[in-house]
């Protein structure tokens, strides 16, 4: 099983996403790529690669979903699982975005300390 | 005589005959027995003819009969052979001179031997409407002729023969009228005393000896006015003289008087009896007047209204304890009316006398409320041309007791005459009317009170009549009380859930409950009635009257749609805050965390006091944040569960596990005790959330080194899971509210203990969402022990 080195974040909000992109890096010790918006996402995604893409569900303009589905459509990315983070998160809406195909939803907020961790699990789960 | 036999030849016996028998009969003189008076005239016959024998002969179907005879024994003969049967024939004298010379008697038996007639003469008895009904005759036994004088006083005593038969026939007449009259007046009941024209009694029957205790014979020839009282006679002479403007002196003309007009006077009268006392009587006077219609006396009849008198005393008696004025009312159409009775109650209700409305409905009239007046009669006018029974109420005003208020109400009976007579009662209502007044003030301010509410009331009766809503009620509603059956208050009214959508169902409307003997308290409804959905609070209860039965029922309306408006804004306002400070403390949080941890660099020995406070404060921030979050999906009933049937005890460990940082923390220890085996049907997330909040909870109270209690017991139909600490328990005035909303024991508590205030309530909710029921048992001083309890799913999983 390949290791997970790299992975693409998206979130909107600057603050959540130095520290999610510190704790990740610092932690987690792998190479990250911050965008602030699916467009962001689309455009320089494809040329980092990532191993998994760790998703907002609240994005202004393109929402996760819709982001998750727009990345999917491109051939480097097809295959990349996808973990969504929400704040917002019930039984519905969770079962809503598995179906969509994402792998794992995790909820906002999150323990930074805590995230790489559990990340790796479900990369291992994945890989099952 | 041959010509006049001839005479009687034509005359048609036959056709006279039957009414000729009848005429004898009518003098019943047949077979009686001898009269002087008829024996003087056949003496005279005799004496004036100069014959041996004279007889009355009276001539039936079959015989001659002798009324008197003289020269003679036989009483009668046979008729055939009877001379006089001829005589009958004629109008005149009948007269055979020598009967053996005569070819119808020659062979007569009677001439050829018995008394061996030879001459006959007799003149017929004819009666007064011209039958003939005997003879006088004369016979001899020799022939003889009678001179022309013998024969014209034969003729006259023969008229004189039936005048005697006529005088004889009224006698008797008259003898049986006499006894009539009096076998009549001596069994009449009624007492019957004739005058004299002068007033004198000249006769009494036995009721009227009875009546007045005197014997006929004392009170004949007495005057007839000694049995009145003379002041009675005195008040009727002057009335009569008023009447008649001319002077009637106080004697038996004051009784005569209107018999000149009326023909007989009726009136009641009291007779002095012969001991001195008065008896009521009604005396009818009629004259007496003979065939000339000449005065002859007088015919008193007076009959006894002892008993009356009796009975009306009776009735005087009763009326008397009547409270009011009993009445008949007599009435006839085109008059006024008249009042033949009214009670001494008449007196308390009007001020009047029951003489002064005898004849005239005036002084009434003048004494009712001059406002009431016209509706009084024309309510009277009404009931008795419909015949139908009066009730009214009005004033009066009596001229000592001032205004007073009376009610009035009469049955009508129609009489044969085409009048009515009322039979009625009037009442003095006034105090009831005062009672009446102030009521209506009570209600009227009772009714006043309810408008100033600004609660909304609604009141029905035992049989589910809605009677009562309020300004606000109507209001709310947007309609009054309507007869609408119970079983439709909730549509007709549009009553819902809080949640607006699903209809109340006809037995959980809250009257509707409480007309059923339930108490409702605080039971919240929408009125979707108007545009805008009210929420009310409703309390109903059921309404006793004094003895305990249930006589309807009433509902409370406490209108607290702006409070949920507020209540909501608050709630959005929370949230919103809630949300928008997510992110915020989520980046302190995290940054804080990530610095502390040491992966950012070593951190200087002064500075990780100072951050470690920080960071766990941006934690505490960050639970608080989630828990109003939690708290608002509860209350919106956004949360939704995923229910497994799954075994509690590993739940239970698995919490002891996630919450062993706390332990840490608090330096306490936790211990799983006799761990129950069973199955609930939960979403293990959320019982995870609430194990953990009692758990850090009974933690943070424990003094440190004490031990936390996780323990299970099994029942029939549920299991509890208890949480025990050995902390300072629960305070008593903190009880009622520790499950409510941002409840902690003090406001320094949450500084000191931490957490949000908001765990017990989340779990309160979380635990009845799952089935169950949270609580606490306490001692202040010796710990607390914090439980739910959830439905035991073994059967469940058995099942499926």
């Amino acid at each position: 099983m390949k290791p997970l080195e790299r992975i693409l974040h998206v979130e909107d909000v600057p603050s959540i996403q130095v520290v999610t992109r510190i704790a990740l890096e610092r932690i987690g010790g792998f190479q990250v790529l911050s965008c602030a918006s699916g467009e962001d996402a689309l455009a320089r995604g494809p040329a980092f690669a990532p191993d998994l893409i760790l998703l907002d569900v609240m994005l202004p303009d393109m929402d996760g979903p819709e982001t998750m589905h727009r990345l999917r459509e491109l051939p480097a990315l097809a295959a990349v699982p996808v973990v969504f983070l929400t704040g917002n998160i019930d039984d519905q809406r969770l079962a809503t975005l598995l179906n969509l195909g994402a792998c794992d939803v995790l909820s906002k907020p999150f323990d930074p300390l805590q995230l790489s961790e559990r990340l790796r699990t479900i990369w291992t789960r994945v890989h099952e | 005589m041959d010509a006049r036999d001839a005479d009687a030849q034509d005359m048609n016996p036959h056709d006279n005959e039957p009414s000729r028998l009848a005429a004898l009969l009518r003098y019943e003189i047949l077979d009686t027995p001898d009269e002087h008076d008829f024996d003087d005239f056949t003496q005279l016959a005799a004496y004036i003819c100069e014959t041996p024998i004279a007889l009355i002969s009276l001539v039936d179907d079959r015989r001659q009969w002798f009324k008197s005879r003289v020269g003679l024994d036989v009483s009668e003969t046979p008729r055939e052979i009877a001379f006089c049967a001829h005589t009958i024939q004629g109008d005149g004298i009948f007269e055979v001179d020598d009967a053996r010379q005569d070819a119808r008697f020659a062979d007569n038996p009677l001439v050829t031997a018995g008394p061996a007639i030879r001459f006959y003469a007799g003149a017929p008895l004819t009666s007064p409407d011209g039958h003939n009904l005997g003879t006088l005759c004369v016979i001899d036994r020799v022939p003889r002729t009678l001179r022309p004088e013998q024969r014209e006083a034969l003729s006259r005593l023969a008229r004189q023969v039936i005048r005697l038969f006529e005088e004889r026939l009224l006698t008797k007449r008259f003898a049986e009228q006499a006894a009539l009259q009096h076998a009549i007046l001596d069994s009449a009941t009624s007492a019957v005393l004739v005058t004299q024209t002068d007033g004198t009694v000249a006769r009494l029957n036995p009721a009227a000896e009875r009546l007045l205790g005197y014997p006929a014979e004392t009170l004949r020839g007495r005057p007839f006015t000694t049995l009145f009282a003379a002041a009675d006679l005195q008040r009727r002479a002057g009335a009569l003289t008023r009447e008649s403007q001319r002077p009637i002196a106080a004697d038996f003309s004051a009784l005569t008087a209107p018999l000149a007009r009326n023909g007989s006077d009726v009136r009641e009268w009291q007779l002095r009896h012969r001991d001195g006392h008065l008896v009521p009587v009604l005396l009818t006077l009629s004259p007496i007047l003979d065939g000339e219609q000449r005065l002859r006396g007088y015919l008193a009849i007076a009959y006894d209204l002892t008993l009356q008198a009796q009975l009306q005393l009776r009735l005087q008696q009763i009326a008397a304890q009547v409270p009011g004025m009993l009445f008949q009312f007599h009435w006839r159409k085109g008059t006024a009316g008249a009042f033949p009775y009214a009670s001494e109650g008449i007196e308390q209700i009007f001020g009047l006398r029951p003489e002064q409305i005898a004849d005239d409905l005036r002084p009434i009239f003048a004494v009712v409320h001059p406002d009431d007046r016209q509706r009084v009669l024309a309510t009277i006018r009404e009931a008795a041309g419909s015949v139908t029974p009066w009730h009214f109420e009005h004033r009066v005003l009596h001229p000592t007791r001032g205004q007073r208020w009376i009610e009035a109400r009469a049955t009508p009976l129609p009489q044969s005459d085409g009048s009515v007579l009322w039979h009625g009662l009037v009442t003095d209502i006034t105090e009831r009317k005062a009672q009446q007044a102030e009521l209506d003030k009570q209600q009227e301010m009772n009714r006043r009170l309810l408008e100033a509410l600004s609660e909304g009331v609604i009141a029905c009766d035992a049989q589910g009549n809605l009677t009562l809503f309020n300004d606000l009620a109507r209001q709310w509603h947007g309609r009054d009380a309507a007869p609408v059956p119970p079983e439709q208050w909730a549509s007709v009214y549009r009553l819902y859930q809080p949640d607006e959508q699903t209809p109340l169902a006809p037995d959980q409307v809250p009257l509707f409950r409480a007309l059923h003997g339930e108490r409702v308290r605080n039971m919240e409804l929408a009125v979707l009635a108007d545009s805008t959905p009210r929420h009310v609070l409703v309390s109903a209860d059921p309404l006793f009257a004094p003895d305990g039965s249930q006589i309807g029922a009433v509902a409370v309306l406490h209108d607290i749609t702006e409070r949920k408006r507020i209540e909501r804004m608050r709630r959005e306002f929370v949230a919103t805050v809630s949300h928008e400070l997510r992110t915020p403390v989520t980046s302190i949080a995290g940054s804080l965390g990530l610095i502390s941890s040491g992966v950012m660099g070593e951190i200087p020995a002064h500075l990780q006091e100072l951050l470690d406070i920080a960071y766990q404060n941006s934690q505490r921030l960050s639970e608080l944040v989630n828990d109003l979050l939690d708290m608002d999906k509860l209350n919106a009933g956004q949360m939704r569960f995923e229910f497994r049937v799954q075994a509690l005890q590993p739940l239970l460990e698995q919490a002891l596990r996630s919450n062993a940082g706390y332990a840490q923390r608090y330096k306490v220890s936790y211990r799983l005790s006799n761990p129950a085996d069973a199955l609930v049907r939960v979403d293990a997330l959320r019982l995870q959330q609430v194990l953990s909040n009692l758990l850090s909870n009974a933690a943070k109270y424990s003094p440190p080194g004490q031990e936390v209690e996780l323990s299970s017991v099994r029942s029939d139909e549920t299991v509890r899971v208890s949480v025990r600490d050995r902390g300072p328990g629960v305070a008593e005035a903190f009880r009622d509210r520790i499950f409510q909303k941002f409840a902690q024991a003090d406001s320094s508590d949450s500084r000191q203990r931490g957490g949000t205030g908001l765990g017990l309530a989340i779990s309160k909710e979380l635990v009845e969402r799952m089935g169950g029921r949270i609580g606490f048992d306490s001692t202040p001083g010796q710990g607390a022990c914090f439980w739910f309890e959830l439905p035991l799913a073994d059967r469940v999983k058995e099942i499926t």
